[in-house]
């Protein structure tokens, strides 16, 4: 029977205009009402009054008491909607699924290029997204080892991955070192020097130096001791990072000023020549390390 | 805290100076693709600056580039962590055949229209739909214990089923080895 419909058509005539007819019962003549004999007279607009004459008042009028439009007062749910940091949420199933169809090695960092480039996710810095958050959803199913760096996790999302004996960091970007990170190449096309990652503001300092976010800002043994805190809390088994033998792939972690591994602000990248340039005068020097 | 605010502090005194450094760098090297800095007419002192070229470290550039084309994915014994299953190494024989997507997954898809209609496709069929219609239709109803309509579409070789059952549909395909 496969094709049956295209091999009948063939021994038809032609289809035009004349031949073509809806299924019965597809189309159902719209409904009219109140036009004809049992439905003239007030053709359906009921006795007298606003309903029948057509003036009645506007939606959300209530005869002159204060509709509840206007009763309840404005509260600023949405004020400063559009200054607001907005951070695009990875799930670690969807992690864990970009990771198996390998997408994303994880034998190498994780970085938000990393994750952009396997079109895992999409951010736009444009619209006032600071990064992308893990979100632990799919912490049951996560079986990976990596070193990753995203700019918000929950806490479940960083027991999940450090109980698999991987690394997670939580880091800043501003939103031109975001716009940078994520897509790199064009800005190597403009020959610009790569800039200094900025430090974050008042507000998500305090974020960024904790320990139990896991910041970029804190203390190395207070890390240590979340850590240990958070396996006693979750009830794993901290594994042993040390002993492995990714272990200097996973203790790979950007500098603070830094934007790539491996390339410091300051350097020009000549793309078409596969080059980079670096400054040499001390002035520029001091300033880049800084 | 107060280490921040230093650092933020001597930011705004050098970047000036930077401005004036970085269009030297851009002058020196007319091979280097990119917009013109207009603040290129600094003066001659740039004659000093002397730039270090390297190609070390193009590696780390050539991590960044994205690539241009999906990767096949490694080889899983059974099914992935994530639920995700690979396609059996030689093709089921049945006289239909559902190939995977350019992602590798299977093509079932669930679809919502005017808000209530909800609807189940089955797309890139190749060979007997009509055998396909009849084996799916015979698996919903041992699943649901309903008659569910179906449509058959032989231009474009898509199935539709009335309802969300692309999970269930999705486990079927899997386990039959497409």
């Amino acid at each position: 029977m496969a094709g049956s419909s295209l091999d009948v058509l063939q021994n038809l005539p032609r289809i035009t205009l004349a031949n073509l007819r809806p299924e019965p019962g597809a189309r159902k003549n719209e409904k009219r009402r109140g036009r004809g004999q049992h439905g003239g007279n007030r053709s359906g607009r009921g006795h007298k009054g606003e309903r029948q004459r057509g003036t009645r008042p506007r939606l959300g009028f209530e005869g002159g008491q204060t509709p509840f439009y206007l009763r309840i007062p404005k509260y600023g749910f949405n004020e400063g909607h559009s200054r607001r940091p907005q951070y695009q949420p990875l799930t670690l199933k969807r992690l864990q699924y970009l990771i198996d169809l390998g997408r994303v090695d994880p034998s190498q960092p994780i970085d938000l290029t990393q994750l952009v480039n396997a079109r895992g996710v999409t951010i736009q810095p444009l619209k006032r997204d600071y990064g992308v958050q893990l979100v632990d959803e799919g912490s049951d199913i996560f079986a990976a080892k990596i070193n990753i760096e995203v700019q918000r996790a929950t806490e479940g999302a960083i027991a999940a991955i450090e109980r698999n004996g991987g690394i997670i960091t939580n880091s800043f970007y501003d939103p031109i070192s975001l716009g940078i990170l994520i897509k790199p190449v064009p800005f190597f096309m403009r020959g610009q020097p790569i800039p200094k990652r900025m430090l974050p503001g008042e507000d998500m300092v305090p974020y960024y130096m904790s320990a139990e976010n896991r910041g970029y800002l804190a203390d190395p043994e207070e890390i240590q001791q979340a850590r240990r805190a958070l396996a006693q809390k979750y009830g794993y088994v901290l594994p042993d990072i040390s002993k492995d033998e990714l272990c200097h792939m996973l203790a790979m972690r950007k500098d603070v000023r830094q934007i790539f591994f491996g390339l410091s602000p300051g350097w020009v990248v000549n793309m078409p020549e596969k080059k980079i340039l670096k400054p040499t005068d001390e002035k520029l020097l001091q300033y880049y390390s800084s | 805290f107060v280490l921040c605010f230093h650092h933020k502090m001597s930011l705004g005194l050098l970047t000036l100076r930077a401005l004036r450094g970085a269009p030297g760098l851009c002058r020196r090297t007319p091979a280097a693709t990119g917009g013109l800095r207009a603040a290129s007419s600094a003066a001659p002192r740039d004659k000093r600056a002397v730039i270090t070229e390297s190609t070390e470290e193009y590696k780390f550039v050539e991590r960044l580039i994205p690539p241009t084309r999906i990767p096949d994915p490694p080889k899983h014994v059974g099914a992935a962590p994530s639920g995700w299953t690979p396609p059996a190494e030689s093709p089921p024989p049945l006289p239909y055949m559902i190939r995977r997507s350019r992602m590798h997954n299977i093509p079932v898809y669930s679809d919502l229209t005017h808000g209530n209609r909800r609807m189940t496709l089955v797309r890139k069929v190749e060979g007997d739909i009509w055998a396909l219609e009849k084996d799916v239709r015979e698996y919903l109803r041992q699943v649901t214990g309903k008659e569910l309509p179906t449509q058959v579409n032989e231009v474009t070789m898509t199935l539709k089923v009335k309802g969300h059952f692309e999970q269930e549909l999705k486990d079927w395909l899997a386990s039959k080895g497409f």
